[in-house]
């Protein structure tokens, strides 16, 4: 039984419709079962996420942020992936300065991993959770 | 390196020789008993400082927003604004053709707001060591040499100034200058910054030097390299409002008023993270003294330092953001 005083974590995920979004689609249709606090943004390509909706997000309530794409070298549009790691690791790397960097993930889900995109859900899910209720 | 000693009033006597032509233009200082400020000379130099102890702006923000393509002009900036101009030519703000940058060394500024007289002579070689006197940014600068730029006035040991080209467009202005060129001396009155440890702050800290602001949004308007034209905080379409705001406030209890303004600046750090250069032109423009200066230059080094990168170094690296290695940060991925 799960404990229903335990504060649920808001997650929002951008990701990107021909890789990461296909694969939460394909979880769902595999009956696969991922926190309902994850709610996922459909974007055109993950390099189409400016760093300002993750920073918006977080500061909107979201308790956790992670952009999923394709892994590099198969990016949709040939190389937009590449300029998603450098922006979202530039990201990370400002969020560390302010000591929380641990409320933003980068994931490469391909089509085919519904059960990779599930593993990694769950995973932040249940890290972020934990943070929550610790404190 | 080649370089040309500068006479006794040779430089003026170049400039004005330049400004004898039509339609060409000088960017540099003037100076008044108290101030001194930006000013541009069209038919001569009169009052003009080749060094400005007192900042108040940036003056590449100028190039950007007021003048259109046509007119010759040099420039005799900080190697800050020096900077800016470079960074704003790689965004393609500013068209760099007509334009000779030179930079000239720099012994650091007072700000604007202080009272009382400026820094000269012998206070204003050691005013960077005055943290009491100069400001914030000075005092932790990056790069006060005059090394950026089509060319550079640098000051040697013995105060004698020196022209160095490092363009051709840097030989064309030192052409301007008589005498012979001749090997510059390799040591300078200034020498390289000192590297500074990485920043790192406590979110706590952060939302109470923010708390005073007001979201004027002078630190963005006053921003050389903050350049969009249609930025995403003009109107308030990016800040939380109605159903948003209350879900914000629901959220976490409370929130500040101002609403959104870690919003703004962390989304403003983030965005001017590659091209900012450190002057503290917001800090400057700030009516309520937050230490802006801290944290912009704080976390520009930080994210510059991860691609090995320094704005407004040359105008061959590219921005970060705009270019990639294939093989790289391969621990970005959780």
């Amino acid at each position: 039984m799960e404990d229903r005083t335990a504060k649920n974590p808001e997650i929002v995920g951008f990701a990107c419709t021909y890789c990461t979004f296909k694969a939460s689609e394909m979880a769902g249709s595999l009956r696969m079962k991922y926190p309902e606090g994850v709610k996922v943004i459909q974007v055109p390509c993950s390099s189409r996420v400016d760093p300002a909706f993750v920073i918006k997000a977080i500061f909107e309530g979201a308790d956790g942020v992670f952009v999923a794409g394709c892994h590099p070298g198969d990016c949709h549009f040939i190389k937009g992936n590449y300029y998603t790691r450098r922006k979202i690791a530039a990201l990370k790397e400002l969020f560390d300065a302010f000591g929380m960097k641990d409320r933003l993930r980068l994931f490469w889900v391909s089509a085919s991993e519904a059960r990779r995109f599930v593993e990694k859900v769950t995973e932040f899910y249940n890290d972020i959770k934990e943070k929550k209720n610790a404190g | 390196m080649q370089g040309k000693k500068i006479k006794n009033g040779a430089l003026e006597s170049a400039l004005n020789t330049f400004l004898a032509e039509k339609e060409y233009l000088v960017m540099g200082f003037e100076k008044d008993a108290s101030n001194v400020y930006h000013r541009v000379f069209k038919d001569s130099l009169d009052n003009y400082a080749l060094m400005s102890p007192v900042f108040a702006t940036n003056g590449a923000l100028y190039l950007r927003r007021l003048f259109a393509k046509g007119a010759q002009i040099i420039l005799m900036l900080r190697p800050c604004e020096i900077r800016s101009y470079v960074e704003l030519v790689k965004l393609t703000q500013i068209e760099p053709e007509n334009i000779i940058a030179v930079s000239v060394d720099c012994f650091g500024t007072v700000s604007s707001k202080t009272e009382g007289d400026i820094p000269a002579g012998e206070a204003l070689k050691g005013l960077t060591k005055d943290a009491e006197k100069a400001r914030w940014a000075c005092a932790n600068c990056r790069e006060r040499r005059g090394v950026v730029g089509d060319a550079g006035i640098r000051i040697d040991a013995n105060g004698d100034y020196w022209a160095l080209p490092y363009t051709d467009k840097g030989q064309a202005f030192l052409s301007l200058l008589e005498g012979e060129t001749s090997e510059a001396p390799a040591q300078m009155a200034i020498g390289p910054a000192e590297p500074r440890p990485a920043f790192q702050i406590d979110m706590k800290e952060f939302t109470k030097d923010f708390s005073k602001c007001i979201m004027c949004m002078n630190c963005r308007d006053m921003c050389p390299v903050c350049y969009c034209v249609d930025c995403v905080f003009n109107g308030d379409e990016y800040l939380p409002k109605g159903d948003a705001l209350f879900n914000k406030v629901f959220r976490a209890g409370s929130t500040g008023m101002p609403r959104g303004k870690e919003l703004f600046h962390l989304i403003r750090m983030y965005h001017v993270s590659q091209t900012c250069v450190g002057c503290g032109a917001c800090e400057e423009a700030c009516p309520q003294g937050i230490p802006l200066t801290k944290y912009f230059k704080g976390v520009s080094e930080r994210l510059q330092g991860m691609f090995s990168y320094m704005s407004g170094r040359s105008k061959d690296e590219i921005i970060p953001y705009l270019t990639f290695i294939e093989e790289e940060l391969k621990d970005a991925e959780d």
